[in-house]
């Protein structure tokens, strides 16, 4: 199964990867929205953890791409973000997140989400 | 008794001795006219008579003639006898007729010519009578042949006829005389009408002169004197009463025209010191106008001032210098010396020769430099309160009159008034200048409205704010000149906005909360707080309104970069807390191998020291930008400043080529050790930081003409111009993987800037991507170090 990291912190990208690298996960990282688009589009991973505050394209507006592209709109979607507010939880949802994290998280709540996507999608993983 | 009533008496008694003249003259002509009319009368009477008795003796005669002629001719008996009775009855006729013409003696001689004639005939009758008788009737013939009968009948008759001519005029002299009674007595009547009437005429003439004229001049006079005109002398010669009222009224004309000098003397004062604003103008009015009066040749005035004491405000007429301070010197012993009580009590007190009077040294002192000799004290007690007092000086001895002392008593009155208008005035261009000062020095927009909104006044604040000068804005509505709009940009209805509520309701209103804009002249908005009140007067009616206009724009822009100040630094410390966190809990609840668990415990060792960097830049950021970090300066060698901040960095960065270039003969510069290392130490650190691969990190110094100039080059990954823009704010980081690696707060950069200009220096940045970057600030090279907090 693929995932996808876009954070611009190169400490939090670090963090999830050793989080999840034990778990026969391949784990894509992105430094930008820009970049993490394009790896949506190119790998079709099939859950991605992003952040808010990027540069260039915010996770917001991947993540409303991800989802009115019907090539990417089976793509999970986890915000993984620092922007604690309700406010910030109430517009990720709306762009149409399926889990909205906020830092500091968790890695082995991570872990579990992560499982728990991986057995709701046996199809796209065996197919990868 | 006065002469007019002499006159007049006189001139009545002679119209009433006239009048009863005339009176008199037309009763007596009356009765006499009566009186010859009614004897005229009898006489007519008479006459008639007389010629009735005339004419009867002449029927008789003719009767007796006749019957003697029958007798003569027939012998009838019967006629004889008739004769004899016709002779009797014509005898008889003639007697009576004597008797009545006795009042007339003319006539008698006459009536005995006839009777003697008639005598003669009647004889000469009887005896042709008797012939007849006794001769016959030839005998008679013959004798009445002879006529001697006839004869004397003719005579009898001719006399008769001249009597009846003589009693025919008569009658007719006797008509003449009462006709000539009649006029005598109307003549009599005229004569005396003319005199009454020229005695009236004279009269008339005389009570005009007398009398009407002199009260039509006595009219004319007193009219002139109730219509006001007190100029005009009143003069009447004429000796009598009205001449003595004329008289009388001129003095009381006089008597008038001094008092209504005194008036206007007062009030000619009374206007000029009621004109006059100033105390020193009043005082000179004071002295302008009583001193010409009784002589004064110099004033003070002392008004009571707010702690109630007497303080000299004005002197006139005094041209040398020092003598109000001399005055104020000498308070406590002028005070002892002037009869307090007694202005009190509200007399004018006079003294009339100083140097006579018993009076302390320096009250002698100063009368001598003042060079007066005597002096009027005037109180002046407005309302029933001293307000004050005027001193008038004389150079000479001088004692006050009755009548002085009333006109300064008088005068005082007005004075006293002006003083205290001219106090009060002074109180309220006081309180109007501070209230102007307040008004134009306010740093809040005001405006001033009348009732129906329109600007009267707008204060420098507003001007500044809204870009329109009062003069531009007078009259005009102020809703025009203060568009409000609200966080939409639609318009704020005038009837809706704080101004119009506070005038309508006579109470204080404003907008609630933020969210409203100011357009300005410009068309820019401003974002304000607008609080409202009315001008009410006394009796709480509303004179205009008062706009309070804030710029809130500062405090708009402060609560948005707090905001986003804690949305940053929340987003910054979550991030290593992510770290610590996440790390952390990997190495409690999971099983790694050595080497991974120790690359998580320096990651959470990495982002432990990140999080106290950020702490203490925010704490840095915090103190410089509450003012509370000050620089302690000293001067200082830049060169062995550099070298000092250099040498931790060469033994860390193996892969760099730090070095200083500093020339020699540098200025002493003045500035904070610590400070301006920090500044070092952080540019060094990001010249580092931003050359992964190393080269040279370069800090040169050089000196321009009145500064020192620091740079610190590298040969790093460099900045695009785009990137630049913000280097310097808070929390600016540059969007490139390469900035986020090298972990840095994003405040950095901000700090140093601030340090610098603290220093009084400039700071700026040149760069080129993946060519490096130069970083350069200066340092003025004499001790002009900017205070805390200079941007």
């Amino acid at each position: 199964m693929k995932l996808l990291i876009a954070d611009d912190e190169p400490a939090v990208r670090a963090l999830v990867r050793v989080t999840l690298e034990d778990d026969d996960y391949r784990i894509l990282e992105a430094a930008d929205g820009v970049e993490a688009l394009q790896k949506i589009r190119d790998e079709h991973p099939s859950l991605v953890l992003l952040d808010i505050m990027m540069p260039g394209m915010n996770g917001l507006e991947v993540c409303r791409i991800v989802k009115s592209d019907p090539t990417t709109s089976g793509t999970v979607v986890v915000m993984l973000t620092a922007q604690a507010q309700q406010r910030d939880r109430d517009r990720g949802l709306a762009a149409g997140a399926d889990v909205y994290f906020t830092k500091p998280f968790s890695p082995l709540a991570l872990l579990d989400l992560v499982a728990r996507v991986r057995q709701a999608q046996p199809d796209r993983s065996r197919r990868f | 008794m006065g002469r007019l009533r002499v006159q007049l008496t006189v001139l009545l008694a002679m119209l009433g001795l006239l009048v009863a003249a005339w009176g008199a003259t037309i009763f007596l002509g009356a009765r006499n006219g009566e009186v010859s009319t009614e004897s005229q009368q009898f006489e007519v009477g008479r006459f008639d008579e007389l010629r009735r008795a005339a004419a009867d003796f002449r029927g008789r005669v003719v009767d007796a003639v006749a019957h003697q002629r029958d007798y003569l001719l027939t012998g009838d008996l019967r006629s004889k006898e008739e004769f004899r009775a016709a002779c009797h009855q014509a005898e008889e006729h003639l007697a009576l007729v004597r008797t009545l013409a006795k009042p007339w003696p003319s006539l008698t001689p006459m009536i005995e010519r006839i009777d003697a004639a008639y005598a003669g005939w009647e004889r000469q009758a009887i005896g042709e009578v008797g012939i007849r008788d006794h001769q016959g009737i030839g005998a008679v013939m013959l004798v009445v042949g002879r006529g001697v009968t006839r004869a004397r009948l003719t005579e009898t008759r001719s006399h008769q006829a001249s009597f009846d001519q003589v009693l025919a005029d008569l009658q007719v002299t006797a008509a003449r005389q009462q006709r000539s009674t009649y006029r005598d007595t109307q003549r009599l009547a005229l004569d005396a009408a003319v005199m009454i009437l020229a005695t009236v005429t004279l009269i008339f003439f005389y009570l005009r002169r007398a009398v009407g004229a002199p009260a039509a001049a006595l009219r004319s006079a007193s009219s002139r004197l109730a219509g006001g005109d007190l100029t005009t002398p009143i003069e009447l010669a004429v000796p009598n009463e009205l001449g003595a009222v004329a008289a009388d009224l001129e003095v009381m004309r006089r008597r008038l025209e001094g008092r209504i000098e005194g008036l206007i003397r007062l009030r000619d004062l009374s206007a000029q010191v009621v004109g006059a604003t100033s105390l020193q103008g009043l005082c000179d009015a004071a002295l302008a106008g009583l001193g010409r009066e009784v002589g004064a040749a110099g004033a003070a005035l002392g008004a009571i001032d707010r702690d109630g004491r007497l303080r000299l405000r004005a002197l006139s007429g005094f041209d040398h210098p020092g003598v109000a301070e001399r005055i104020v010197a000498a308070h406590h012993e002028l005070c002892a010396f002037l009869a307090l009580k007694e202005l009190l009590a509200g007399q004018v007190v006079g003294i009339g020769d100083i140097e006579t009077a018993p009076k302390p040294e320096a009250v002698a002192e100063l009368a001598s430099v003042m060079g007066v000799r005597a002096m009027a004290l005037v109180p002046l007690v407005s309302r029933g309160s001293f307000v004050g007092l005027l001193a008038l000086f004389w150079e000479h001895p001088h004692q006050l009159d009755q009548e002085q002392e009333a006109l300064l008593g008088l005068a005082g009155n007005h004075i006293a008034g002006a003083l205290a208008a001219a106090l009060r005035y002074e109180e309220v261009e006081r309180a109007a200048g501070e209230a102007r000062a307040v008004f134009y020095a306010i740093a809040d927009g005001v405006l001033l409205t009348d009732p129906a909104g329109r600007v009267t006044a707008m204060n420098h604040a507003l001007e500044m704010l809204g870009g329109w000068t009062e003069a531009d804005v007078q009259g005009m509505p102020y809703a025009e000149v203060l568009p409000v709009v609200d966080e939409r940009g639609t318009r704020i209805p005038p009837e809706a906005r704080p101004l119009a509520k506070a005038i309508a309701t006579g109470e204080p209103a404003s907008d609630q909360g933020y969210g409203v804009d100011l357009v300005t002249r410009d068309g820019r908005r401003v974002p304000v707080a607008v609080s409202s009140a009315p001008i009410l007067d006394p009796r709480g009616m509303v004179m205009g309104g008062v706009d309070v206009v804030r710029d809130v724009s500062r405090e708009r822009e402060i609560d948005e970069v707090k905001s986003a100040l804690i949305s940053t630094v929340s987003h910054e410390l979550r991030t290593p807390l992510t770290l610590i966190h996440g790390f952390a809990e990997l190495l409690v609840l999971r099983d790694m191998p050595v080497e991974r668990r120790r690359a998580a415990a320096e990651e959470i060792l990495e982002a432990s020291r990140r999080l106290a960097r950020l702490i203490d830049d925010l704490l840095s950021v915090s103190r410089m930008e509450s003012g509370r970090l000050v620089l302690d300066p000293r001067p200082l060698d830049l060169g062995g400043l550099v070298e000092r901040t250099l040498s931790p960095f060469r033994a860390m960065a193996a892969r760099h080529n730090i070095r200083a270039e500093i020339p020699g003969g540098l200025p002493v510069i003045w500035g904070d050790p610590d400070k301006l290392e920090q500044i070092l130490t952080n540019l060094v650190g990001n010249a580092i930081k931003y050359s992964p691969s190393g080269g040279d990190v370069v800090v040169s110094v050089s000196v321009d003409d009145d500064e020192v100039r620091v740079s610190v080059r590298d040969q790093g990954i460099g900045m695009s111009p785009r990137d630049m823009g913000q280097l310097f704010e808070k929390f600016y980081r540059v969007d490139r993987d390469e900035v986020r690696r090298a972990g840095g707060t994003g405040l950095g950069l901000y700090i140093t800037r601030r340090l610098v200009e603290m220093h009084g220096g400039r700071i700026w940045a040149e760069s080129w991507t993946g060519a490096g970057s130069v970083f350069s600030f200066t340092l003025p090279g004499r001790s002009e170090l900017a205070g805390e907090g200079r941007r």
